[in-house]
């Protein structure tokens, strides 16, 4: 009886031993995104760290779907859609220990939505909230300024991460850049910008305490390099595996090469303002002369899925049934013939020149655009010029790259600030009738009566030929056979809580 | 020699005023640090650029930016990034050591490859050592720093795993980004301490030496080398300004968190007040760098005096 007892005791002490956090994962990721203040930032390099560090009130799960954070309900108090009330977690505190509660969200998005917000990049997404009211403790009331039917999709985005009222007024701005706390995962002991972060398991997690004790994120710009330290076992997870190097890692012994489809598309925008473009024949012919499939077996090396619309399968408005333009160079020939198009009519294409795999892509757009008697020219760019000043500007060629994440997984996103009349990378396109569906899908909280909106607007993006949908991509990471539970975010949010580290 | 000292500093201060008045004018064509910010990701309204344009302070005159960045540069406040938020001299501060520590030794691995097998193909001049020095140096200067950065990474970190690929942490990682960029400037410096020495050698004086008796090893040493020494120092003098530029490459490829990888980041995301701080520090360093050189060549060849 007595070695029962002793064997059980003995049991539930290691037990609880095991259960302790422990080991130490190494994660290299290509980018810092040097500030940690969730309001100041775009970065998906933010992402795949602030997700560990931060909680919202509602979470994006590793299958993209909504769930609760720290609300654990939410609903409409009234008919008309102006007040959203959440219901709080009650016992969370974050990392400093100072509590959680409805005092919290309404400080966080008071930062956001006041001049503080307004210095950064994240206000823009949440303009539609007026203001933030307590109820009580652990419940708040968004108060509505305009009807947006995507805010409970926006509230798991970075900018509505919910940050600590005390640490954030009692220090200076650069210490909460420098040294953020939330109410997440993991803790934030160490910052060297452009070399590492640390993280420690924060062992009162209100979703539990995560397997691992200490992650070290390393930020390695180059892509061979990142690979490298991958080989040399010296780190356990690598993103941003470029695809000329894919047949590497996966021939690395004791590593593995884990892709998943991410939300970002690529396509090759029409300039509408721009002869010959300005056709709807002539882009048909385009279309047809393109080979994406081709594309996506030889230079993605498969690393890429078909879109026949500039969204993917994730997105709220995709149509499973819409087929993009067959690969038929006779009939572009044709087409161009009826359009009137002479053989060796010039065609620009405009892309940004740091994208290796891209720059191929082009090249082999241009090249079946030959086949077909056009005559194309590559022009290539700096990133920051490129979407900021040239496609703005509308000094792009014919046809112009555009890749678009899409970080609400909503056709809305991208379908209104690329294709609305006016919109600022929309210098060129104008379709009143498109412009109205817009404004409709916006009006009305009805998700199915949103996505079948959205599946027509879809529908006119694909018939008027307004861009060339090509491919969604596919993010490659690597993964050293010691790390289990690690499952590759789509959106690049880490979920580390599941992951654990063996010898 | 103070009246040179004195005349050579005035005449930096106007330098650093022509960098940091180019730098900051040519930044501010490149785009705008408000736009940059939403990374391509949401669309910015008007008035929403105008107050992030206001909360930086781009939205005044030209002038009165660079102005206010030299009122501050005087009092050692090199302004706050925009994007990190840091005051800039602080982190220019922390990164200075990593960039310095590297490019000392790339100098340093340069200097001892370059002397030894200079004075060894001058010596035996034409011979077949001479030849494999000339081959070996050759072969540096066609090697691009970013391929033999990544090169040395997959034979001395991957394959044999005496060194880490990457990182700033201990001796141990200076040594394959150092010897980077320390191999190419070493085949530079070798073939000019070559030729510079067997000039020297041709010299009259040196014929001297010898006739008078002197020891081969004393002539070489005691009266060739130090005159043929003068041009290679002006000449790494002046590469320790490309040295710098070598290592942004080099610290992107190793993620060497140092000066280039600040600067091409602040480039990136039009981060005006680092990119002017960054260039700041390292135009001052340079034309440091210059001085000394100056001043060195007093002490090789005593016939030169400041004054």
């Amino acid at each position: 009886m007595k070695r029962t007892v002793l064997a059980l005791v003995a049991a539930v002490v290691l037990g609880l031993a095991f259960a302790q956090p422990s080991g130490t994962l190494t994660i290299a990721q290509q980018q810092d995104p040097q500030s940690w203040d969730p309001i100041d930032t775009f970065y998906l390099a933010w992402g795949m760290i602030g997700s560990s560090i931060f909680d919202g009130l509602v979470h994006r799960g590793l299958d993209m779907k909504i769930g609760p954070g720290l609300a654990t309900s939410w609903e409409w108090t009234d008919a008309s859609n102006t007040r959203l009330r959440f219901h709080l977690r009650k016992g969370v505190t974050f990392q400093d220990g100072e509590p959680f509660n409805a005092a919290a969200v309404k400080f966080t998005f008071d930062r956001l939505l006041g001049p503080e917000g307004a210095k950064g990049p994240q206000q823009a997404n949440y303009t539609s909230i007026d203001h933030v009211e307590v109820v009580d403790d652990y419940t708040v009331d968004f108060v509505m300024k305009s009807p947006d039917p995507v805010i409970i999709t926006k509230l798991a985005g970075y900018g509505a991460m919910i940050v600590p009222p005390k640490y954030v007024t009692d220090n200076p701005p650069e210490t909460f850049n420098k040294m953020p706390i939330g109410t997440g995962p993991f803790k934030v002991t160490e910052y060297v910008p452009d070399d590492h972060l640390t993280l420690v398991a924060n062992p009162d997690y209100w979703g539990g305490a995560p397997k691992v004790a200490k992650v070290i994120f390393r930020f390695i710009p180059e892509p061979s390099t990142r690979v490298a330290e991958l080989q040399a076992g010296r780190a356990d997870i690598v993103q941003g595996i470029p695809i000329s190097l894919a047949d590497t890692v996966s021939k690395t012994a004791g590593v593995k090469l884990d892709p998943v489809g991410s939300p970002t598309v690529n396509a090759l925008r029409f300039n509408f303002c721009k002869a010959p473009t300005d056709q709807l024949k002539v882009r048909e012919a385009i279309a047809h002369a393109v080979d994406s499939q081709g594309i996506i077996d030889s230079i993605l090396q498969g690393y890429g899925i078909p879109i026949a619309s500039f969204q993917s399968s994730m997105s709220l408005g995709y149509d499973p049934n819409l087929k993009s333009y067959s690969y038929d160079p006779e009939l572009s020939k044709k087409l161009l013939k009826e359009a009137g198009i002479a053989a060796g009519t010039p065609i620009g294409i405009d892309f940004i020149g740091t994208d290796a795999t891209f720059r191929e892509v082009a090249q082999a757009v241009a090249s079946e655009l030959q086949a077909v008697g056009l005559k194309p020219t590559l022009a290539t760019h700096e990133t920051n010029t490129y979407y900021n000043d040239l496609v703005p500007k509308n000094t792009v060629g014919n046809l112009y790259y555009s890749g678009w994440g899409g970080w609400t997984l909503d056709f809305d996103n991208t379908a209104y600030l690329l294709y609305h009349t006016k919109q600022f990378w929309n210098p060129c396109y104008s379709n009143a009738k498109l412009d109205a569906l817009l404004e409709q899908e916006r009006g009305t909280y009805d998700q199915a009566k949103r996505a079948v909106i959205l599946q027509q607007i879809a529908q006119i993006e694909h018939d008027d030929l307004i861009d060339l949908p090509l491919y969604q991509s596919k993010n490659l990471w690597g993964v050293a056979d010691r790390v289990q539970g690690f499952v590759a975010p789509a959106d690049d949010r880490l979920d580390l809580t599941t992951v654990s580290v063996g010898n | 020699m103070l009246r040179y000292l004195i005349r050579r500093l005035f005449q930096s201060i106007f330098v650093l005023i022509g960098i940091t008045l180019f730098v900051s004018f040519t930044i501010r064509l490149s785009g705008d640090p408000a736009v940059a910010m939403f990374q391509g990701a949401s669309a910015p309204t008007a008035e929403q650029l105008a107050t992030i344009r206001k909360a930086l302070g781009t939205d005044r005159p030209f002038l009165t930016q660079y102005a206010s960045f030299l009122g501050g540069l005087l009092h050692g406040d090199l302004g706050t990034s925009f994007r990190s938020g840091q005051p800039v001299a602080e982190e220019v501060a922390h990164r200075f050591p990593a960039t310095l520590s590297l490019a000392l030794a790339a100098l340093a691995i340069s200097l001892v490859l370059a002397v030894p097998l200079g004075v060894l193909a001058a010596r035996r001049h034409g011979s077949l050592s001479d030849l494999a020095i000339r081959v070996f140096s050759l072969l540096g200067l066609s090697f691009p720093n970013f391929w033999l950065g990544i090169m040395l990474i997959l034979i001395f970190a991957v394959r044999v795993r005496w060194f880490p690929p990457s990182g700033y942490a201990g001796p141990a990682s200076l040594v394959l980004p150092s010897l980077t960029l320390g191999l190419i400037l070493a085949s530079t410096t070798t073939r000019l301490v070559r030729s510079s020495l067997l000039d020297v050698l041709g010299e009259q004086y040196v014929t001297t030496a010898r006739a008078k008796g002197i020891t081969e090893q004393r002539v070489l040493y005691r009266h060739a080398l130090r005159t043929a020494l003068i041009p290679v120092i002006t000449f790494v003098g002046l590469q320790f300004g490309a040295l710098l530029g070598g290592v942004v490459i080099v610290e992107q490829v190793f993620a060497w968190p140092g000066l280039g990888s600040l600067a091409l980041n602040a480039i990136s995301f039009r981060d005006y007040p680092m990119l002017q701080g960054t260039i700041t520090v390292l135009a001052i360093f340079i034309a440091a760098i210059n001085l000394l050189v100056d001043l060195s060549y007093a002490l090789l060849d005593p016939r030169i005096r400041y004054s």
